[in-house]
């Protein structure tokens, strides 16, 4: 079943040749079901060597489940995937591999292991492959490492451990330990999801640098802008079907509506001025040397907060949602004094907070949908401390209905929804409620516009009780969803203004001022180095 | 698992495969049940003393102490954590009790108190080196598992304690309270003690994880301890309840061991520590549940106490007991872990 002929190669420079086999990778017919559900019916298209194709779709359209596949996570149903000419069936990842299909995913934390500096990471396949070398010490990883860096063209910070560096930085060693094994096609899978916008800039660079050096890239983005920029083509999936092709260069309205079906793109909002000032910050700091800022949020507004990644954005919505402790400034809330020792303190006093990572912070893996709605309102849920249940689930159900989250019902568990779908339901259920402040820290991040419309819909509506601080470092979201915003800059607020004056040019060069000032990239966040 | 064949799966194919997929379901969900009442039945056919009340509440007896440490466990599982020092826990609370009662000259109640407040105990020290000293939950309860046993031989300078022992080179007159031997040989309506004490501690239990608010925040804490968090439950708060009630409980089946010899031995308790998680984790595969869970932790014990006590009646050795154990938590085990992953 395994082709050798990616093993021996290392430390040579790799030559994948155009051998005039018009495509690469081809998926014939492809489909896949998870019990009663088709996730994908019957999905066919192919990628040529050395061409960058664009994959789109929604939330939920089967994206994730063709990837999965693809990178042998998944085994079809049926139909037939072809490389180079050739039939392959994928058990196993390392089929996939093999085959020389390498795939980076969305959370980057799955490409690296922790623990371990950056040149054992490059070197894991390696030490991990059966019959290696028996005795590696630290001295001969860090010079193979060194070698692999020098052949991939990077400059990585070999000696630093993984979990030191910055989410651009290592999702750079998880695409490099791909590039390692010289794959003949590289799947991206929302690579610039937790980028800033300076980080992205630099992907994008070395995405052209891998299409110069003759490697085919499957771009899996959100972003339209992205797919424009980097595709030669790109395919829309709805529905588990593909339903458009398009070619550079590519028409953006036309791939929206395809990607949307039927919905409706978000109209342009009204900005709105507010009405009573509820909450008062005066004197946070967000980073530890960065001077004190003050702002203030109003009932009947949004008020975005953006800046790059570093900015300090999610340290100072830490301070406000009790996460962390302020030690110094002043909060008001409502009119009386603020300072939550703790999380469960700040909601008792109003005041609650959509985390920026799904994942990590909101989901509890086996769990169902009627868990997840009810799990931070335990008492408003019960009696006494017993659970009322079946007002639980007509909650959740409620939830379901009101931001269209597709599922089969209440019972489902959390991970058999897309991303979106669980973003939907996890804003969804805060908003049943009249809190006194209600904190979102990127709540778009890897949802597809359908649901983003839907949120940031809902959230405007919502704002018209409780007022809303969102927080994101894309400025198209922000001026999409915010009536007034605030841009930070390594801590402190360098700009404020509502948001029809602004547009998503200004926004990012506000933001990116400081890339004339501080050093670029390497170090950014840490200062390692 | 999709079949390995490179031709795309015909119709018929598709069928077998859900077919196949029922069938996992239902193994997945009743196979140990099913079991369990298969190996009863057969008992009762082959050995006609089997199926009678008494060797019913004998079995059920025999599985109460168990029951209750492994319910202990199971709570301090639904957290995340894993509390190794239960044996430890059972043997000092029986070492405090007795030695309360005979040497101290305690009533029954007071004694009972104190060897409660003991398990407690240990269910604080491990609280405070988990929760605070942020030491992981295994190595911690291993630490306090030695620590509480080093502690138990001390107090009692390595002997037992039982009616009219000499310590410290006294006589001691005291003895064991009537309660103790109500515990250990009284009943409720023909009903043995111990079987409604444990019966009533697996209702508590069982009603505390599944129908109130702290259950879900148990649940919810050895789910995603940073989401339950950040959804405003104090994490910190609700392990140590676990650890306290896990320590709890081991003292109440340490008080039930000590009823039942009414004498107290050093050590007792340690072989129920493995029998107990053994217990909680055969729960795991009970009804599919695949989580810590109080009605899976009861069969697992019953299960045991009637597979023991079945074989016993055909002569089957006792040496060989833990190997059918041991069959039985793989089988388990592959159950919850091997067949929940191969399921969709």
């Amino acid at each position: 079943m395994r082709s050798t002929d990616n093993e021996e190669n290392l430390g040579v420079q790799a030559a994948p040749s155009v051998l005039g086999v018009s495509s690469l990778v081809s998926f014939d017919r492809i489909t896949k079901n998870f019990g009663a559900t088709e996730a994908l019916r019957g999905v066919s298209f192919s990628v040529a060597a050395g061409e960058t194709v664009g994959l789109l779709g929604a939330n939920g359209a089967g994206k994730s489940t063709l990837i999965k596949i693809l990178a042998g996570i998944h085994q079809p149903t049926s139909g037939r995937i072809v490389v180079t000419g050739k039939e392959r069936v994928f058990f196993h990842p390392d089929d996939a591999r093999n085959a020389g299909i390498a795939t980076v995913h969305q959370n980057i934390d799955d490409g690296v292991v922790f623990g371990m500096t950056v040149a054992e990471n490059l070197m894991l396949d390696e030490i991990a492959k059966p019959g290696g070398t028996v005795f590696l010490g630290n001295r001969a990883i860090m010079r193979r490492a060194h070698v692999v860096q020098q052949r991939l063209e990077l400059d990585l910070p070999l000696t630093a451990v993984v979990e030191d560096l910055p989410p651009s930085r290592r999702q750079e060693v998880a695409i490099a330990r791909e590039l390692a094994k010289n794959p003949k096609l590289l799947i991206l899978d929302e690579p610039t999801s937790t980028l800033s916008e300076r980080e992205a800039e630099k992907l994008f660079d070395a995405i052209a640098d891998f299409k110069r050096r003759g490697i085919a890239i499957l771009y899996i983005s959100h972003r339209l802008s992205e797919i424009e920029r980097l595709c030669d083509r790109a395919v829309v999936l709805r529905d588990g079907k593909i339903v458009s092709e398009h070619t550079a260069p590519m028409d953006t309205k036309a791939i929206a509506s395809s990607i949307l079906g039927e919905l409706v793109l978000a109209t342009e909002n009204k900005t709105r001025k507010g009405y009573e000032t509820v909450a008062t910050f005066s004197g946070l700091t967000a980073l530890p040397e960065s001077s004190p800022i003050s702002f203030n949020v109003r009932r009947g507004e949004v008020l975005g907060l953006t800046g790059l990644i570093g900015a300090g954005k999610t340290e100072l919505l830490e301070q406000i949602c009790g996460h962390r402790t302020a030690t110094v400034g002043d909060m008001q809330l409502a009119g009386a004094d603020y300072a939550p020792k703790d999380i469960a303190a700040a909601m008792a006093a109003g005041v609650v907070l959509v985390p920026e990572q799904r994942a990590l912070q909101s989901i509890f893996p086996d769990e169902n949908l009627w868990k997840h709605c009810s799990i931070s309102l335990l008492s408003q849920f019960s009696n006494n401390g017993f659970m009322r249940r079946r007002r639980e689930i007509a909650f959740a159900a409620d939830v379901i209905q009101n931001f269209r989250v597709v599922c089969s019902g209440p019972d489902d568990r959390i991970g058999e929804l897309s991303g979106g779908n669980q973003q939907k339901l996890l804003v969804g259920r805060w908003l049943s409620r009249d809190w006194k402040l209600l904190v979102l820290d990127e709540p778009f991040r890897g949802i597809d516009i359908g649901a983003r419309s839907l949120i940031s819909r809902s959230l405007r509506e919502y704002s018209e009780k409780v007022p809303v601080l969102l927080c994101s470092s894309d400025p198209e979201e922000v001026i999409e969803v915010a009536d007034r915003i605030i841009i930070m800059l390594e801590g402190e607020i360098v700009h404020e203004d509502i948001s029809s004056n602004l547009n998503a040019e200004k926004l990012a060069a506000i933001m990116g001022r400081s890339s004339s000032l501080a050093k670029p990239q390497k170090g950014e966040l840490l200062g390692y180095d | 698992m999709i079949e390995k064949t490179d031709q795309p799966l015909s119709k018929e194919t598709t069928n077998r495969l859900n077919s196949v997929g029922i069938i996992k379901h239902f193994v997945y969900r009743y196979g140990l049940l099913a079991v369990l009442v298969g190996m009863i039945v057969y008992f009762s056919i082959a050995q006609p003393f089997f199926g009678t009340f008494i060797n019913s509440m004998f079995i059920l007896q025999a599985a109460s102490v168990v029951a209750v440490v492994g319910l202990g466990c199971t709570v301090s599982m639904t957290v995340g954590g894993f509390d190794l020092s239960v044996g430890a826990a059972m043997s000092l609370s029986i070492m405090a009790a007795a030695g309360a009662m005979v040497i101290g000259n305690f009533g029954g109640f007071s004694a009972i108190l104190i060897g409660m407040l003991a398990g407690v105990a240990v269910g604080l020290l491990n609280s405070f080196l988990i929760v605070y000293a942020r030491i992981p939950d295994l190595v911690a309860t291993l630490s306090s598992l030695f620590l509480i046993n080093g502690l138990t031989l001390m107090g009692v300078g390595g002997q037992s304690v039982a009616k009219g022992m000499t310590f410290n080179g006294e006589r001691t007159t005291g003895e064991f309270a009537p309660i103790f031997k109500w515990l250990g040989s009284g009943s409720v309506i023909s009903i043995p003690a111990s079987v409604v004490v444990a019966g009533s501690v697996f209702i508590l239990v069982h009603v505390l994880l599944n129908y109130t608010r702290w259950g879900r925040a148990f649940y919810a804490v050895g789910g995603n301890p940073i989401a339950a968090a950040a959804a405003g439950i104090r994490v910190a708060r609700y392990r140590i309840i676990a650890y306290l009630i896990s320590g709890g409980l081991a003292s109440v089946a340490g008080l039930m061991l000590a009823a039942r010899s009414n004498r107290g031995d050093v050590n007792v308790g340690d072989p129920f520590l493995l029998q107990a998680v053994s217990a909680a984790l055969v729960g795991y595969a009970v009804l599919g549940a695949n989580k810590p869970n109080a009605f899976g932790t009861l069969v697992g014990a019953i299960f045991v106490a009637v597979l023991i006590n079945g074989l016993t009646m055909f002569n089957f050795p006792y040496y060989a007991q833990s190997f059918v154990q041991g069959c039985l938590l793989v089988v388990a085990l592959l159950m919850s872990y091997t067949l929940a992953q191969s399921r969709g």
